[in-house]
């Protein structure tokens, strides 16, 4: 008898944690695995931008964490290349699209919609599942001989088709398609049931227009990640066959050490062509949950109805059409003709109008509203700040002209920090500390939160905005040392201060790392809607259901945005500061973004 | 943790019938923008490199009949079933899985032909167009294959008698799979000609 019981908690236990097909357990799931591998690409950066700080100095940070790739705490200038590879790919799939995406829609997509889960289940569970295979193999990678693929995140060929041709291109680079591979497949199954849960399973009375705009970028990004992502498939299959089976689609006239390969017809360009019309894309996969998260906080925390509802809607759908026109830009020095350059440049800029429309919205639901500083809107105005800075910084580098000179230098490694980097994992932060109550029923520390969020903005900042002064001046992005150009001598110091910044914002991150799991256990107890917000997800009880509400689910009578809505004698409606989406509709009253 | 709904059938059926269809249309877009990658692909290496002029091996015009001849069987059989013409539709439905193993035969055929003619699929003989040949099929047929087990799936239920007029969404799941792969050979195969 009690044998048959414990088989059963452990029944219990093994679907409810591990195989669940609960969109919210999913969900942390997501976060967990995103966020573990976030640190890890976090150290990784600590320790390569030690090297670059402090060329060829021995660390015992280095030494511990890389133990046989630094002889003597020095890093090896092979493993440099392999760590600044896997800090790249960690940080923009593993991190802020399978984690970012996977953490939000799962857990808000149901919620917000009104729906008791995903459409599949089943699919949505295999989703994580693919993603966590992929985390493995990818890390396991990092073990093998030669070490891991080194070739740079965007894994250009020759350097990543030839297995002789690097160390890191050998069986690490293998692993690293295969994982990528498996990767996409969970990317994939994740999209099509947000999509087919967005457009079948919404609640009664939820119309698009009455949707959060979180749900807009949900649904966007998804679109986008269907899209793009067979795409980067078919490249890295191509890359397969060239690797392992000897056809030339991305070789040609290749010597190595003197011998002459046999590959020929093929061109490397061609990759690049196929992987940018995926990394174009990517980084709005990246981009578009984080922004759809700061719109929902900026409203709830200003106390105020989001500005222009139906232009930040427009605004999503332009930046994704306009984000699978642009690849070029990434290619304009590999002899594109120059008209075609043009177009590309014209297509780039053109993006400004949407990011800035943007932008202006965020700003007017700001002005004046009784603004809460909760850390989720610290992080919020702080993507809106990042937004701008690495913005700014992207219209230069979408002008071919410009672009030429400052191609693969500094200036373009801090551009995309600030603007794709820094913005989606504040975005993801804000989402975190926003949601936390929904996900584990506790509040976390505020006081924490404050903390993490001065430093960590101080410090990005600190390491981001320099680089853009040293890609100025030409520095190299991917280069080991620079101290063997004289030219870069005068350099050094800014280099070194960048390091600091580094190191004090990686140590920040353990606030935060503290504050999710001591909140998470001993945190003070959430009420049902803490933030009083409008959203659907705030009618459901605080502890977790499968189903989600406990009877019907509410129906929607308004949009989500009804903060401070007075009357014409300038009373609030409620009598509150804001109103639920499922509270109907006055006599008099019109509903909002409409 | 208690479940609501989430465990009763009637409430499983109902989204699924709900939403297995757009799951499976998009998965279809996916699969779409995969071949529209790798078709793109031969168009720009078709710009850039040498291109070897490639003998189109004739059985590839009897795989297109073959696969347009089992879209019309699962048509049919499709039609059979909603007039509740059971036996009928077991026919055509097993007719459709013969054809498109016979699709699979003849692309087997068509690649020994291209063998035969020079065009190797890697090494130091090959080119660039001619791996694109065996890339593009071979791709495809990997798609064909879960057709294949979804069409062994669907004729297994339907020897059974488990499909009906009202109960036939799994036929429809599978033959808008089936049609769209008939889609997809027939624009390869045009774009072979082009290429070639």
């Amino acid at each position: 008898m009690s044998a048959t019981h414990h088989h059963h908690e452990e029944q219990d236990f093994l679907f409810k944690y591990i195989f669940s097909q609960d969109h919210k357990m999913i969900s942390k799931q997501f976060l967990i695995t995103g966020f573990l591998m976030g640190f890890i690409g976090m150290v990784m950066s600590t320790l390569f931008r030690l090297q670059l700080g402090f060329p060829g100095e021995s660390f015992w940070a280095i030494d511990f964490f890389l133990g046989s790739w630094a002889e003597n705490g020095v890093m090896a200038p092979d493993k440099y290349l392999a760590l600044v590879t896997m800090h790249g790919t960690i940080m923009v799939f593993f991190l802020l699209t399978a984690g970012l995406s996977g953490t939000f829609s799962n857990l808000l997509i149901p919620l917000q919609i009104g729906a008791r889960d995903m459409a599949s289940g089943f699919l949505n569970m295999l989703s994580y599942w693919f993603f966590f295979v992929s985390t493995i193999i990818m890390l396991i990678s990092l073990g093998v001989e030669g070490g891991s693929a080194s070739a740079g995140w965007t894994i250009y060929p020759p350097l990543s088709a030839l297995p002789q041709a690097i160390p890191g291109s050998g069986l690490g680079m293998t692993l690293w398609l295969v994982a990528m591979a498996i990767f996409i497949a969970s990317s994939l199954l994740g999209s099509l049931n947000y999509i087919v849960t967005i457009l079948n399973l919404r609640t009664k009375g939820m119309t698009m227009t009455r949707l959060p705009l979180t749900i807009w970028a949900f649904l966007v990004t998804a679109i986008l990640g269907v899209l793009s992502f067979p795409v980067l498939l078919s490249a890295a299959l191509l890359l397969i066959f060239d690797r392992s089976f000897g056809t030339s689609f991305y070789l040609s006239d290749i010597y190595i050490g003197g011998q002459v390969l046999e590959h020929s017809g093929g061109s490397p360009i061609l990759f690049e062509h196929l992987f940018w019309f995926l990394g174009h894309p990517e980084v709005y996969i990246v981009l578009l949950p984080a922004l759809g998260i700061t719109s929902e906080i900026v409203s709830t925390m200003s106390r105020k109805p989001i500005f222009g509802y139906r232009a930040m809607v427009t605004s999503i759908l332009a930046i994704a059409f306009l984000s699978v026109i642009v690849w070029g830009h990434h290619m304009f020095v590999t002899g594109m003709n120059p008209f075609l350059g043009a177009v590309f440049t014209f297509t780039t800029l053109l993006i400004a109008i949407p990011s800035a429309v943007k932008v202006f919205n965020y700003i007017t639901t700001l002005w004046k509203g009784n603004i809460i500083f909760s850390p989720a809107m610290l992080f919020s105005i702080g993507l809106v700040s990042t937004f701008i800075s690495g913005g700014v910084t992207g219209l230069i580098l979408g002008d071919s002209a410009l672009d030429i000179n400052i191609h693969d230098t500094y200036f373009v490694v801090g551009h995309f920090h600030i603007v794709m980097g820094l913005s989606a994992i504040f975005g993801m932060f804000a989402g975190v500390y926003h949601w936390f109550p929904k996900m584990f029923g506790r509040m976390m520390n505020n006081t924490i939160g404050f903390f993490h969020f001065w430093i960590t903005i101080v410090c990005a900042y600190g390491v981001f905005f320099p680089m853009h002064f040293l890609g100025l001046a030409g520095v190299p992005r991917r280069y080991y040392t620079n101290s063997e150009f004289p030219l870069f001598d005068n350099m050094i110091d800014i280099n070194e201060l960048v390091t600091w910044f580094a190191i004090v914002a990686a140590f920040a991150q353990l606030l935060f790392v503290f504050n999710f799991f001591y909140s998470a256990l001993r945190g003070p107890r959430s009420s049902q809607n803490p933030w009083r917000a409008n959203s659907l997800e705030w009618t459901a009880p605080v502890e977790h259901i499968h189903g989600n509400w406990p009877g019907e689910i509410p129906e929607v009578h308004r949009w989500a945005y009804d903060y401070s809505k007075v009357d014409e004698n300038g009373e609030y409606v409620s009598g509150e500061d804001f109103i639920s989406q499922v509270v109907p509709l006055g006599p008099n009253e019109k509903d909002g973004g409409h | 943790m208690t479940s609501i709904a989430l465990e009763n059938n009637d409430y499983k059926k109902e989204i699924k019938q709900k939403t297995a269809k757009p799951l499976l249309w998009i998965g279809l877009m996916s699969i779409v923008m995969f071949f529209a990658g790798l078709t793109s692909a031969v168009i720009v290496s078709k710009g850039t490199a040498v291109w070897e002029t490639i003998q189109i091996p004739s059985a590839f015009a009897i795989s297109t009949v073959f696969i347009l001849l089992s879209s019309l069987t699962f048509y049919l059989g499709e039609r059979s079933l909603k007039s509740n013409q059971l036996a009928k539709a077991k026919l055509f439905i097993l007719a459709t899985l013969l054809l498109g193993l016979l699709f699979t035969v003849t692309q087997y055929l068509a690649w020994t032909d291209l063998y035969k003619n020079g065009v190797v699929w890697a090494g130091s003989e090959s080119s660039a167009a001619g791996s694109y040949f065996y890339a593009l099929t071979a791709l495809h047929l990997l798609h064909l294959l879960g057709g294949l087990i979804s069409l062994l799936v669907v004729n297994f239920k339907s020897i059974k008698e488990k499909y009906n007029a009202e109960n036939l969404l799994g036929v429809q799941l599978s033959s808008t799979y089936w049609h769209f792969l008939t889609a997809l050979w027939v624009y390869l195969y045009l774009f072979l000609i082009f290429i070639a």
